[in-house]
């Protein structure tokens, strides 16, 4: 398998996400095409894990099937994450949704904030929906995630009012919201500049130290040094390893964009 | 507040635009409601609650000249609870020192302060006029223009003049009430009758009775006896009318017009319905990323679902603060019009339960059935769809293999265009993107052209509709067919009269007329109708009558006539060539029905029967009281100009004129009261126009935002402003087309429809529906210019935008 290997420790404990064979056929008028082609894949606790393809690759399809957003053709993803395994697709519309809210924070490259709400309140979102705290500790939660991302000051603007580095920081914040072990972005660096992109990466870093899981999606392979693992997906398939093995927190220093 | 509860608040005022549009098409159906079952309510009620509180009469006895001590044999009948004569004749009157006579009906009446049967409510100045003195009714005051204090001039049978002093204005309720066609009345001291030189002596009663006064039977049967007892001590009765005291006589009449109003406000409800439908699914569509945002970060149906519900509740709780008030205050005044129209009071301004409770439900009711489709297909939808989804088409679904399905609309409409390119003819390139774009989304499209459909069919047919009544009244018109009738209050030689009107300039006809008053008896021996029978001679050229059965008078004929269709009301059996059991002139005898022809049932039962018969029954052979007399011109003015100048010359000839009269005066009256009813169906045309054009400007403004994108991409490949207007424009003027061909078609049953109701409900029998080109041609030119400007804002604003923003559009 093209990965990174992995502490001993992670090796003897069951994997945090799992995929078997997932398949994905798409169906169009020009005929079916097979975006993904039998994935295998095990995700530890704690790993920043960086999926690196050309468009077309199956980068994003592949988190559409991690986080139940897309219907599998065949094969399981399992996460284990709670109490018990989840097998993700098994899952109803409506449970997945309560139950993605509570385990997996995703973070899009277009950010996907509510423009109609303050940053505060597009942080709280999730935790209203999902009703996982009582109103007031929401909101000490949703300051102190706006902290964590350094711009406690624009608590109170709306999302045209800020950059898109700072619209990102939000992004994560919210995905960050409900306290979920796992968090899934899709090139979250991609519209953004070189150093704002670093300053993502170091926030992802530091949820790396704090116990957090990040699944990231780039077409960048200059941040491979970045990631503590990564895999190489080419026309649907993972592909052999390019790479040699990087520590799991990378050292003093930022890597080339 | 919760975030997700703030985002609902939010969303109300994101596109301020939207909303104002979502809650005026609310507002628009829950007004119309409101007002028409208000005024429903509150005319249902007052009407006839005014009415009853006047006293009116239970039977009305037209009669010859009876003193008091016939009053008081009646009063003292068994069922009868009281009795009042008075004198009703009618009058010329006008203000001192102006040409135009009017015509009033003058009550005289010996006892104001004991008047118990059909009070006089005061309403200006004294209620008990002395001799010489004298009372106006409201509409007599309106006619003519006096206040109190001031003098009005009458008009005797020879010429001269009397002043009265006006002493007060009054009200009366229900003297006139039930028919359209009664002159104003004013009232006077028995004392000023001598002055007017009119005996002192009564000529109608008045009765109301002790018991079962809204029991038609036993007012029928009453009627009779008291008739009988009347006409015992040799006074004749010619008509006698009987009324109960808890139903207005226009009461049916009322109700039926605001059924048809209702009716109307339903449908406006139902388009204005689709309309919310329309914004609501748009609305979703523009949230369908937000929505996607939600449940990828946790939201779950039902939340989602309970969100967008809660916006539509608030949709319908800004449009109730707006059109309940609205549709109170438009219930009070639709219900004070009818009110000074018809002559009854209001019980004051009140807010109607029922009409609140309704315009609640509907206010809320409407708005939640047309989202729930919209809210649920927006909370069901998938994740990646939502945040994915290209939302400017719609899509439909696949064939087997993965295929996109192209509609018939798509398929024709591309076959013909590239039919035509293959012929050499190009349809320029802006044009066929309007083309194409209009059928893009096509569940919008039939929403959008139901709702200008519906609304331009229902304007169409009120013009139809406005013809048909018209030309109904122009047929009734054809049995008033004589320029001017002069009534004398003596009989002349037919030969005399006929010989000095062909003298005076401009007369070209003249007819002598015999009358009788009738009573129909059902086969018991009671009064089924009363009824006016006109004899005209058989070869008249003055009625034009339209048989429904049988035929019109023939030389010859004797004991024999043509009787108005509302007979049919009182024996539906009756056919042409039956035999009908009559009293005419006192003599009880069979005469044959000839025909049955058509008639405004509103002025009671009619017939027609010979003059050459006639006259000989009433021993006025070649003799008449009322000529029918024809002139060059038959318009209104040249029928005044005539009938004053035959008055004069008439006078100055030494003959005893009572009255003369212009053929089209019988007419205005009715036409005037068609015109209201006329009005209120036009407005409500024009809220259906309105709530169809709002739909477009909808629809037009919600295709424009959603291809936004689009319009950056046509921009940027060298697209001017000119051009990106033109497609939307020529977009809004292809929808309205298609809208109008539509409404045409549709504008005919629901013409048949709605002038057979309306008719049903005025004249009492369905009429010939008749059609005009005027109603076509004005929507076409409305839906038009409609669609071209509902399609200028939305395109104005296309235009504007940096091909940055557009492109930059989420």
């Amino acid at each position: 398998m093209a990965t990174v290997e992995q502490s001993s420790a992670q090796k003897y404990s069951p994997p945090l996400i799992e995929l078997r064979e997932v398949v994905k056929t798409y169906t169009s008028e020009a005929g079916d095409f097979t975006a993904l082609k039998g994935i295998d894949l095990n995700i530890q606790a704690r790993e920043f894990l960086g999926v690196i393809g050309k468009s077309g690759a199956g980068k994003s399809t592949l988190l559409n099937m991690i986080t139940g957003v897309d219907h599998l053709t065949a094969g399981e993803v399992t996460i284990r994450a709670g109490d018990r395994p989840v097998s993700v697709h098994a899952l109803t519309e409506n449970e997945l949704a309560l139950w993605r809210g509570r385990t997996l924070g995703v973070v899009y490259q277009s950010f996907q904030l509510l423009p109609m709400l303050t940053l505060l309140e597009n942080i709280l979102l999730p935790m209203d929906l999902c009703g996982m705290y009582q109103p007031r500790e929401s909101r000490r939660r949703a300051m102190e995630l706006l902290e964590l991302v350094e711009i406690p000051e624009h608590a109170h603007k709306l999302p045209a009012y800020i950059s898109g580095g700072q619209q990102q920081r939000v992004a994560i914040a919210r995905a960050l919201a409900n306290d979920p072990p796992i968090l899934v972005a899709d090139e979250p660096t991609g519209s953004l500049d070189s150093v704002t992109a670093d300053h993502i990466f170091d926030v992802f870093e530091h949820l790396i130290e704090v116990g957090k899981t990040i699944i990231m999606v780039t077409h960048d392979m200059g941040l491979m040094p970045r990631f503590s693992r990564h895999l190489l997906l080419a026309d649907g398939e993972i592909a052999p390893p390019p790479a040699p093995v990087t520590p799991a927190i990378p050292a003093p220093g930022r890597a080339r964009r | 507040m919760r975030p997700r509860w703030r985002k609902v608040f939010l969303d109300l005022f994101e596109n301020k635009l939207r909303t104002a549009l979502v809650v005026f098409s609310i507002a628009v159906g829950v007004i119309s409601i409101g007002v028409i079952t208000g005024a429903y309510v509150i005319i249902a009620n007052d009407m006839s609650a005014s009415y009853s509180a006047n006293h009116p009469m239970n039977v009305e006895l037209r009669t010859e000249d009876f003193g008091s001590d016939l009053v008081t044999t009646v009063q003292g009948m068994r069922g009868v609870a009281d009795a009042e004569g008075r004198r009703i004749f009618a009058m010329r009157v006008r203000m001192p020192g102006t040409v135009q006579w009017k015509t009033l009906d003058l009550v005289a009446i010996d006892d104001f302060k004991k008047v118990n049967i059909n009070l006089l409510r005061p309403i200006s100045g004294s209620i008990a006029p002395a001799k010489q003195e004298i009372l106006l009714e409201k509409k007599a005051l309106a006619s003519l223009n006096l206040k109190p204090g001031e003098i009005l001039e009458l008009q005797l049978q020879d010429g001269t003049t009397r002043q009265l002093t006006v002493v007060g204005v009054v009200q009366d309720q229900t003297t006139g009430a039930g028919d359209f066609l009664s002159p104003p009345f004013a009232y006077i001291h028995t004392d000023t009758l001598e002055y007017l030189r009119q005996p002192n002596q009564f000529n109608r009663m008045f009765v109301t009775l002790s018991e079962n006064q809204n029991n038609d039977e036993h007012l029928r049967a009453m009627a009779a006896r008291i008739k009988d007892k009347i006409e015992k001590t040799d006074v004749g009765v010619g008509r006698s009318r009987v009324t109960k005291t808890n139903e207005h006589p226009m009461a049916s009449t009322v109700q039926a017009i605001l059924g048809i109003l209702l009716a109307l406000g339903v449908l406006i409800l139902f388009l204005s319905s689709s309309l919310i439908a329309n914004t609501l699914a748009a609305l979703l569509n523009q949230h369908l990323r937000h929505i996607g945002v939600m449940k990828l970060v946790g939201g779950r149906r039902n939340q989602i679902f309970a969100m967008y519900i809660t916006l539509i509740v608030a949709f319908g709780v800004i449009a109730l603060l707006i059109a309940v008030p609205l549709g109170g205050q438009g219930a009070f005044g639709l219900a004070a019009f009818i009110a000074d129209k018809l002559n009854f009071s209001l019980m004051g301004y009140r807010i109607v339960p029922l009409a609140l409770v309704i315009q609640i439900v509907v206010g809320m009711a409407v708005p939640l059935l047309a989202g729930l489709l919209p809210v649920l297909n927006g909370s069901r939808i998938t994740v990646l769809h939502a945040i994915s989804g290209d939302i400017a088409e719609e899509t439909a679904p696949p064939l087997a293999g993965g295929k996109k399905r192209e509609a018939v609309v798509d398929r024709v409409l591309h076959r013909v265009t590239t039919g035509l390119a293959r012929r050499g003819y190009h349809l320029p390139r802006p044009l066929l993107i309007s083309l194409r774009n209009t059928f893009r989304r096509k569940g919008r499209l039939l929403l959008t052209l139901f709702t200008l459909t519906m609304g331009g069919a229902i304007f169409v047919a009120v013009f139809n509709v406005r013809v048909t009544l018209f030309d109904y009244i122009a047929a009734v018109g054809n049995y008033f067919k004589a320029d001017v009738t002069v009534s004398f209050d003596r009989p002349y030689r037919l030969s005399e009269v006929q010989r000095d009107a062909l003298r005076y300039p401009g007369v070209t006809a003249v007819e002598g007329w015999a009358f009788a008053n009738a009573e129909v008896l059902f086969p018991d021996g009671t009064v089924a109708d009363n009824m006016l029978i006109l004899a005209p001679p058989v070869d008249s050229q003055l009625v034009e009558p339209t048989g429904l059965q049988g035929r019109w008078l023939l030389p010859g004929d004797e004991k024999v006539i043509t009787i108005s269709e509302s007979i049919l009301d009182k024996l539906p059996t009756l056919k042409a060539g039956d035999m009908l059991r009559m009293k005419v002139d006192g003599k009880e005898d069979d005469w044959r029905v000839a025909g049955i022809f058509k008639f405004v049932s509103q002025q009671g039962t009619i017939a027609y029967g010979s003059y050459d018969y006639f006259s000989r029954l009433t021993n006025l052979a070649n003799r008449s009281v009322s000529f029918r007399i024809v002139g060059q011109a038959h318009d209104p003015a040249s029928q005044q100009i005539l009938s004053d100048g035959l008055d004069k010359y008439f006078r100055d000839l030494g003959y005893h004129v009572s009255e003369t009269r212009t053929g089209k005066s019988t007419l205005a009256t009715a036409s005037e009261s068609l015109d209201i009813l006329v009005t209120f169906l036009l407005i409500m045309a024009l809220l259906t126009a309105s709530v169809g054009a709002m739909g477009l400007t909808g629809t037009m403004g919600m295709n424009v935002l959603e291809r936004t994108r689009e319009i950056g991409i046509m921009r940027a490949i060298g697209a001017v402003d000119a051009e990106i207007m033109r497609t939307v424009i020529v977009e809004g003027v292809v929808i309205g087309t298609i809208s109008w061909f539509l409404g045409a078609l549709l504008s005919f049953p629901f013409t048949y429809m709605l002038s057979t109701i309306v008719s049903l409900a005025v004249f009492n029998s369905p009429v010939e529906v008749h059609f005009t080109w005027l109603g076509y041609l004005i929507w076409l030119g409305v839906v038009l210019v409609l669609s071209a400007l509902a399609s200028v804002l939305p395109a104005r604003n296309a235009a504007r935008l940096t091909i940055r923003e557009v492109l930059a559009y989420e």
